[in-house]
């Protein structure tokens, strides 16, 4: 719940500061026009949630480009290693990852913002390995106990592709700083599996759930660096 | 409309963080072995083993079978040995310690660890099971060697006595 909490405090700290941006915003001029340019950025969700959870650890770089008065080119890039604890086995996936794809801003701005509500799409691929760490064999009762077996069957060179489809905000804070909460739903396209075992969780699309589709969010800080404005 | 996507947003965080896709179903784990009894007599036809109490060497009874009348019963394998010692005692008379009889059957097998599920993790299955007897109320009993043991579907050893 701690985590939650933090979700929230965060959430308002958006709203709050983007209400005083809004507030402080000149219109000084009727022809504004619209800054175009190289957003880099980074997901500050990743050492949050490492720092709460020791499990988890990952870092990753966003960037965006703007092509059109409502399109985006977008990507991500970043690492993560997770250890994924079962009733009956732990493992440690680790890896990179690697997305690129379309942003839709659907948001109608009023003259001199560049608030984004947006939807878009991804193509997504990651190369890992995965770490059976310890097991122990599910015997289905309780009169014979078995042993945890400590392992280190390492599956190397796994890979997986899929797609996503993202939505969220990005609310210009400061100019040109931009502060961004997104969600990712993602169906896996292709995934290798280790030996005798399973891909549990895969770098950039998260835990592999039953029907091999994921979630993810990111809160992103991103910059731009205008290159030209039209 | 901000705010409502917003919140929107942080419920479908909450939810995806807290979701169990894959509960593990007991059968699905690593299996019994399943005996009959039948009547020596009778080949075909199901006889109860009266007041039948089983357990592993050096273990408590199996709960299933404290002093019970059963025509068949699951018995779980030691999966960290290759072998299990079992004692099946019986009593068709009364409850008197005299008429208890007693008999054992060493089961001795390789394992094999497979991979069922993320809520599962690993089950064993037997290889190249085969069954010794000791003297006792067991007349005979067939196979005496099983391939595998991988599921339980059906009865794997008939039992005659």
């Amino acid at each position: 719940m701690k985590q939650a909490h933090m979700l929230k405090y965060f959430i308002s700290l958006c709203l709050v500061i983007t209400s005083l941006s809004n507030y402080a915003q000149e219109k000084d001029s009727t022809s504004y026009k619209n800054p175009y340019g190289l957003r880099l950025g980074i997901d500050i969700s990743k050492p949050i949630l490492g720092m709460i959870d020791s499990n988890s650890s990952g870092l990753e770089f966003v960037a965006d480009y703007r092509i059109t008065k409502n399109w985006y080119i977008a990507g991500e890039f970043g690492t993560q290693k997770e250890i994924t604890v079962e009733d009956y086995t732990t493992s440690t996936s680790k890896g990179t990852f690697f997305k690129v794809g379309v942003n839709y801003n659907a948001y109608k701005n009023l003259l001199g913002m560049n608030n984004e509500v947006y939807v878009g799409m991804r193509y997504a691929t990651s190369i890992f390995d995965q770490t059976l760490d310890s097991y122990r064999i599910n015997t289905g009762s309780d009169y014979f106990v078995s042993n945890t077996i400590s392992s280190s069957s390492r599956s190397t060179d796994l890979n997986a592709h899929w797609t996503e489809f993202v939505t969220g905000i990005k609310v210009e804070a400061f100019k040109n700083l931009f502060l961004g909460l997104g969600f990712s739903y993602k169906i896996m396209l292709n995934l290798k599996h280790p030996d005798n075992f399973k891909t549990l969780y895969v770098p950039g699309f998260n835990r592999v759930f039953e029907t091999e589709t994921g979630f993810g969010f990111n809160y992103t800080i991103s910059y731009t660096i205008p290159f030209i404005n039209k | 409309m901000n705010k409502n996507i917003l919140y929107f947003l942080f419920f479908v965080f909450v939810f995806s963080a807290c979701e169990k896709d894959d509960i593990c179903l007991v059968d699905a784990t690593t299996p019994n072995l399943i005996l009959r009894f039948y009547d020596n007599a009778n080949p075909s036809t199901l006889k109860n083993a009266e007041r039948l109490s089983v357990w592993a060497e050096g273990k408590d009874t199996l709960s299933t079978s404290i002093n019970i009348s059963l025509d068949s019963i699951a018995i779980p394998l030691n999966p960290n040995t290759t072998q299990t010692v079992y004692h099946f005692k019986r009593n068709m008379v009364d409850g008197n310690i005299p008429n208890n009889e007693y008999n054992t059957l060493t089961i001795s097998y390789t394992t094999e660890e497979v991979y069922i599920s993320r809520s599962c993790g690993f089950k064993t299955i037997y290889n190249n099971v085969n069954i010794t007897s000791g003297t006792g109320w067991i007349q005979s009993y067939t196979p005496t060697t099983l391939t595998t043991i991988d599921n339980e579907t059906s009865a794997h050893v008939k039992i005659f006595h």
